[in-house]
């Protein structure tokens, strides 16, 4: 393991890391099972110093509260039901997808409530432990394809990378990859290996004013890259946005930032999903 | 025994067999579950958010808003993954330092650090902690702790500061802070007990 990234454990239990440093290490701790038994541990024993802090709270909070849950719809379970084998540990992605504020709203918790493994849609090769995954989902997954190609017709204005998109989502061994957005809509990933391309499309997130717009980052070791900007399409989809991962990316993340993009993320990522895995 | 492992005074519902259990059943929708489970969680969850914003009314926001959280998302609790209580505290911490975070421009926030440096206000803090800690098991456990140490793990949970800041405050390497971050933590973990 990584002795350097190891040792941000402790900050990261206790909530002490800046924002970038928070997607690398979740990122190097989704493929260091230590890492991640540790960071379990730290958690529960800084919750502990919180209990300690415990304080007889305001007798109106409990009546407001309760007032409130009468008004507020539970979020329903985020397992997907047509996953019938867990995903192995080592694929795990960080939790963190869930811990971002939607919209303003600052995040519920989400480093234990993680969201659900992205739906991996492998077409074709795929391991034997995803098989039943994909059966249960290929169909889905074609018809995430033919919706994004409908969406490139509509949406995309440069011919050129329109049939390049469509050569992504069209190639044999394309690979679909759905995730949430946490500030709502979905985020639909298609990477093609032998195009060495990758087609990212969203739907449903939400509208942003002038000042700022959505940007698609590629993270590897050596930290996120800018991979693009999200276009406002007809409707509520994004114009596909054609991305080239290298050798050594391992996954996306979604942020939003000022009007023009910026170099390094500067927000709390709204999403940040595995590559599909080649 | 059960006494000696419980800090006086604050209960410690991870221990209670239950919390779980309770989540499940809000989960489902259950609303007296979710009263006892208020309970439970509203005095560390509003003793956190205090001993973080300060502020009593924002500390109360965060209380409800973490605490609403709890029943809005209590489906996606996995108890594989650490103890309901840990989920719970780890929102309400996160919610607590975000709010926290989000009150200070970034620049702001620097030239108070900066201009901290060298005025040890973490004596203040760490004393506060520990004179207020409630908790005779966690407040041994800090006893055990090097000054810096204790410095540092008190200064990012209770202070809210990020590790930069800490180390800005006390004035040590950055690497130095993230290390006793951890291996103060560590030994915290070792001394309450906490099962790996």
């Amino acid at each position: 393991m990584n002795e350097d990234l190891h040792t941000l454990s402790g900050a990261y239990a206790l909530h002490a890391l800046p924002e970038h440093d928070v997607v690398f290490f979740e990122d190097h701790m989704a493929r260091c099972e230590s890492c991640a038994v540790e960071v379990r541990g730290l958690s529960e024993t800084a919750a502990r110093l919180g209990v300690a802090a415990a304080e007889a709270p305001p007798a109106a909070l409990r009546a407001r509260v309760m007032a409130r849950i009468a008004e507020v719809r539970q979020e329903p379970p985020l397992l997907d039901r047509t996953v019938e084998e867990p995903l192995p540990k080592g694929r795990r992605t960080g939790d963190r997808r869930t811990d971002v504020p939607p919209s303003g709203e600052h995040d519920a918790e989400g480093r234990r409530a993680g969201p659900p493994p992205g739906d991996v849609v492998p077409l074709r090769a795929r391991p034997p432990w995803r098989r039943r995954v994909a059966i249960g989902l290929v169909a889905a997954a074609s018809a995430a394809a033919v919706a994004m190609g409908a969406i490139a017709v509509d949406a995309v204005r440069d011919r050129d990378e329109l049939r390049q998109a469509v050569t992504v989502i069209a190639a044999s061994d394309a690979k679909t990859v759905r995730y949430p957005v946490s500030s709502g809509g979905v985020c639909t990933m298609v990477l093609s290996p032998s195009q060495g391309r990758m087609v990212v499309t969203t739907r449903g997130l939400p509208p942003l004013p002038d000042s700022r717009v959505y940007e698609v980052w590629l993270m590897g070791p050596d930290g996120a890259r800018p991979a693009g900007l999200l276009e406002q399409a007809e409707g509520d989809v994004t114009t596909p946005l054609l991305t080239t991962p290298l050798r050594g990316d391992q996954r996306v993340g979604l942020t939003v930032e000022p009007a023009g993009g910026s170099d390094r993320p500067t927000t709390t990522p709204i999403m940040v999903a595995d590559l599909p895995s080649v | 025994m059960r006494t000696e492992r419980e800090p006086a005074g604050a209960p410690v519902p991870g221990e209670e067999p239950g919390l779980e259990e309770l989540l499940s059943q809000v989960a489902l929708g259950h609303e007296q579950a979710f009263d006892r489970v208020y309970d439970l969680l509203a005095g560390p969850v509003f003793g956190l958010a205090r001993r973080v914003v300060r502020d009593r009314a924002q500390a109360e926001e965060v209380a409800q808003e973490v605490l609403v959280e709890v029943w809005r998302t209590a489906s996606r609790y996995d108890r594989t993954r650490g103890s309901a209580l840990s989920w719970v505290m780890t929102m309400a911490h996160r919610r607590s330092v975000d709010r926290v975070r989000s009150a200070q421009a970034s620049t702001a926030r620097e030239e108070r650090v900066s201009r901290m440096s060298g005025e040890v206000p973490y004596d203040e803090v760490s004393e506060t902690v520990t004179t207020r800690l409630e908790g005779e098991r966690v407040r041994r456990c800090l006893g055990g702790l090097t000054d810096l140490q204790r410095q540092a793990v008190t200064l990012a949970y209770y202070g809210g500061y990020s590790y930069p800041e800490v180390a800005g405050l006390l004035r040590v390497p950055l690497g130095t802070v993230k290390t006793r971050m951890r291996d103060g933590l560590v030994r915290l973990r070792d001394c309450m007990g906490v099962e790996r």
